[in-house]
């Protein structure tokens, strides 16, 4: 039943997206053709981040039990056009303002779940072997889902004019944090050694304190006013 | 969400026609892809013998496997590949697979088949006839052990010995956890190998003194034969009695190169392929010398034929003949200098004739010298083994070759039959000066029984023996591996040709229309295992994301909630302001 464990990867995997899409009113917004505006500009920076690295970083030679982190960390700081991209789609989009952002994460976050996560669902969990990492990559993209709103909203609460001084470094600490969140994650894997099940625990812990945070501010700012 | 969709489709379908290629072609070119094979294990195994001899079909019929995998001791066997290890084999285990239609049984050969203790390999080896003797549908595989194999074992022994004996809710919890595992073959079914020649190769001294010389002929068959083919090495049946007749060959023809030592006797050389099938390699060549061709060595004055066939080891030498040998006749002649010199010079060895008529009613014929016997050639078989029954003959446990100066050193000896360097060299020297003796006429010159020929530059050379024996045992030469252009044939051509003059080869290959023997294709496989949880499973799983899934939708759709919760603990902070 190997199409079968494919249908429900796919289905743990999507239907978040979908239930996120219908109950946030986007539809009501004919936000359809802008969301798969935002995937295509997350296709595009990618690219070009894909060019950049290629370019620019050589290949490490050390050796594979070593963990170059340095190097990593400078490939983390490659992902800052995320936040650049994120904040195009949200300045050309004519949305209302806070739709803005979820129209932009949603976008964003499908277009991963597709380019990332469709074909080696469709490719590994479609075969005879059974593995556990076909359901731990559903997991994550429901996680991906919810970190893209949050780093959608941080950037939008960034790039505010009427944005107090006391947030400036609030802000700034969780649009680090966004960004190298997967750096992190790789740090903590490297030296704790932990199994699959507990990353993705640790994952979901991470990504739920920056949400928080990120809520936290934004109603804040929001209702302050 | 979906009407707006299918506008945005509706627009791609309507304006641009190369759109929807870019779109539709990939996405249908990947729906219709092949899977690639990704397994927890793949390992190559050789499959049992498969061949018709005769007409008669031996062995294991079918080649492919696609099937689950458990362990004997499961209770449901049908049409599920039987996992075994080496020292849990038995008969009776093999005989309740084969009653549940078992799909395929695999046994696990361990890494070091000669640390075995004895009793298992001497059980395994008087199986290995009885396995072959009647014929399988079901495939029977030999895989050797490495790790993940064994883990693969232990897991699926654990599933198999648990069924039925937990309640429901443990079942349904073990299913959740187990791992079962898929075993596939890859390769197609087996197929009769067409126009399959087995090389013989003959070469020979030339004796002096004039037409009409008296002719020895020394043969030994090179093939082994085993339960697996692939896994057949054979060193002492026959790589001992290969090196000898190399020996003799090399001893011989550096005494017939010096004038005086030139004997009046032609030596006639062959190594015969397709021993272990009934001698098909001798017959053809018989046939071909007696039958078709105007003059031959055989035809003219043949002394005796002498076969040799598992000399490695033991302290007993056994000359097998179909009719006692008379008195006055070379055959004779050579029955007592063999006696001569054992007594003389290794009194520690026994000799002894065996006396057994040749049975043409029989399926196989018993030794090697009967194919001679029946075309009224005087031979005898000269061998270690009593009888041509016994299963060191025909077993893949004899693979190893202990000499004193090898690194395997002084310890145990090995579990199964086994080539002693020592006494193969001691057999080659009594062989060696037997010959000698009948070949210079010395008992009638008066020679003393314990005059030793081959000593000093003329010794027997244990180094040689022993390493033609390494290499011999260095590759499975099964009848159906070694092909003409193999490079089992062509080393041992190049061999005889050092000391050979005329060396040729000779080939069988299987009649059309009624065929002597057949081989079938197939005989090495790789098999993948893979891991699969069970169809409840899936269920399981589906039933578990649906929870989730609803979980997410209630959470979702009273976000709103939280929102006001936020907002509510955020206010009283501005108020304070």
């Amino acid at each position: 039943m190997t199409l079968f464990h494919f249908g429900n990867c796919f289905a743990l995997a999507y239907f978040p997206y979908f239930i996120t899409y219908k109950c946030s009113g986007l539809s009501e917004y004919n936000a359809f053709w802008r969301c798969v505006q935002a995937g295509a500009t997350y296709l595009f920076v990618q690219l070009c981040k894909m060019l950049f690295l290629a370019t620019f970083f050589p290949t490490w030679e050390g050796g594979a039990g070593v963990y170059d982190f340095v190097g990593e960390f400078m490939k983390a700081t490659v992902d800052l056009a995320d936040l650049l991209g994120l904040h195009l789609v949200m300045s050309r989009n004519a949305g209302k303002g806070e739709y803005k952002i979820m129209v932009a994460a949603m976008g964003w976050a499908t277009a991963e779940l597709i380019m990332s996560r469709c074909l080696p669902l469709w490719v590994g969990a479609r075969g005879i072997e059974f593995d556990w990492k076909y359901i731990q990559m559903s997991f994550d993209s429901n996680i991906s889902l919810v970190h893209y709103i949050a780093m959608a909203a941080v950037v939008w609460m960034f790039t505010r004019y009427d944005l107090p001084k006391s947030y400036r470094l609030p802000v700034t600490v969780l649009l680090a944090l966004c960004v190298y969140k997967a750096f992190l994650m790789e740090l903590f894997v490297h030296v704790f050694l932990l199994g699959s099940w507990t990353v993705l625990l640790v994952k979901a812990v991470v990504t739920g304190a920056i949400s928080l945070c990120s809520l936290f501010l934004f109603i804040t700012l929001v209702h302050s006013n | 969400m979906f009407e707006e969709a299918s506008e945005v489709f509706d627009n791609m379908f309507k304006s641009s026609f190369p759109l929807t290629f870019i779109v539709f072609i990939p996405a249908v070119l990947i729906l219709v892809s092949p899977l690639p094979a990704e397994a927890a294990h793949e390992f190559t195994v050789y499959r049992m013998q498969q061949y018709d001899l005769q007409g008669q079909p031996y062995g294991t019929r079918n080649a492919i496997l696609n099937t689950e995998a458990r362990t004997v001791e499961a209770e449901v066997l049908s049409r599920r590949c039987v996992i075994m290890k080496l020292a849990d084999f038995s008969y009776e285990k093999y005989q309740k697979a084969l009653r549940q239609s078992a799909g395929a049984v695999v046994i696990i050969l361990p890494k070091n088949m000669s640390a075995l203790p004895q009793d298992i390999v001497q059980q395994f080896m008087e199986l290995e006839p009885e396995l072959l003797a009647t014929e399988t549908i079901i495939p029977v595989y030999f895989a050797m052990e490495d790790d993940e194999l064994l883990s693969i074992y232990t897991q699926t022994l654990t599933s198999s010995t648990s069924q039925g004996s937990l309640s429901a809710a443990e079942v349904l919890l073990h299913t959740a956890t187990a791992n079962g595992f898929q075993m596939v073959t890859s390769g197609a079914q087996s197929k009769a190998v067409s126009d399959w020649a087995i090389t013989s190769l003959e070469g020979r001294l030339a004796g002096v003194g004039g037409e009409d010389l008296p002719t020895i002929v020394v043969v030994a068959h090179y093939d082994s034969f085993g339960v697996a083919p692939w896994l057949s090495y054979g060193a002492d049946s026959n790589g001992s009695g290969v090196s000898l007749l190399l020996e003799l060959a090399r001893l011989f023809s550096k005494l017939y190169t010096y004038k005086r030592t030139h004997a009046g006797y032609n030596l006639l050389f062959f190594l015969s392929g397709g021993g272990k099938f009934n001698y098909q390699g001798t017959k053809r060549w018989l046939e071909d010398n007696l039958d078709h061709t105007d003059s031959s060595l055989l035809q003219d004055n043949v002394a005796f034929v002498l076969c040799l066939d598992t000399l490695g080891n033991g302290d007993s030498l056994h000359l097998h003949v179909s009719k006692p040998p008379k008195e006055g006749t070379p055959q004779h002649q050579l029955l007592k200098e063999l006696e001569l010199v054992i007594s003389s010079q290794y009194p520690e060895v026994k000799f002894s004739m065996v006396h057994k008529k040749i049975n043409l009613a029989d399926d196989m014929l018993a030794w090697e010298h009967e194919r001679f016997g029946i075309r009224r050639l005087p031979a005898f078989t000269l061998s270690h083994l009593p009888s041509h029954r016994l299963a060191q003959r025909s077993s893949i446990m004899d693979v190893r070759s202990v000499s004193p100066s090898s690194h395997y050193g002084v310890g145990e000896p090995p579990a199964g039959p086994y080539v002693d360097m020592k006494k193969l060299g001691r057999n080659t020297k009594i062989v060696a000066e037997a010959l000698a003796r009948v070949v210079y006429n010395l008992t009638e010159k008066g020679a003393p029984g314990d005059l030793q020929i081959f000593t000093e530059q003329m010794q027997v050379q244990e180094e040689q023996l022993s390493a033609v024996v390494e290499w011999l045992t260095a590759q499975p030469r099964a009848a159906q591996l070694v092909d003409k252009d193999s490079s089992v044939v062509s080393t041992l051509e190049y061999h005889l040709t050092r000391y050979l003059k005329d060396v040729k080869k000779h080939y069988v290959k299987a009649d059309k229309r009624d065929p002597e023997f057949v081989f079938y294709d197939q005989l090495k496989q790789t098999m993948n295992a893979y891991r699969v949880k069970p169809a409840i499973f899936d269920l399981l799983l589906a039933v578990c994301i649906a929870a989730y899934l609803g979980v997410m939708y209630l959470a979702i759709q009273n976000f709103g909630v939280l929102y006001s919760v936020v907002r509510r603990i955020t206010q009283p902070k501005t108020k304070t302001h």
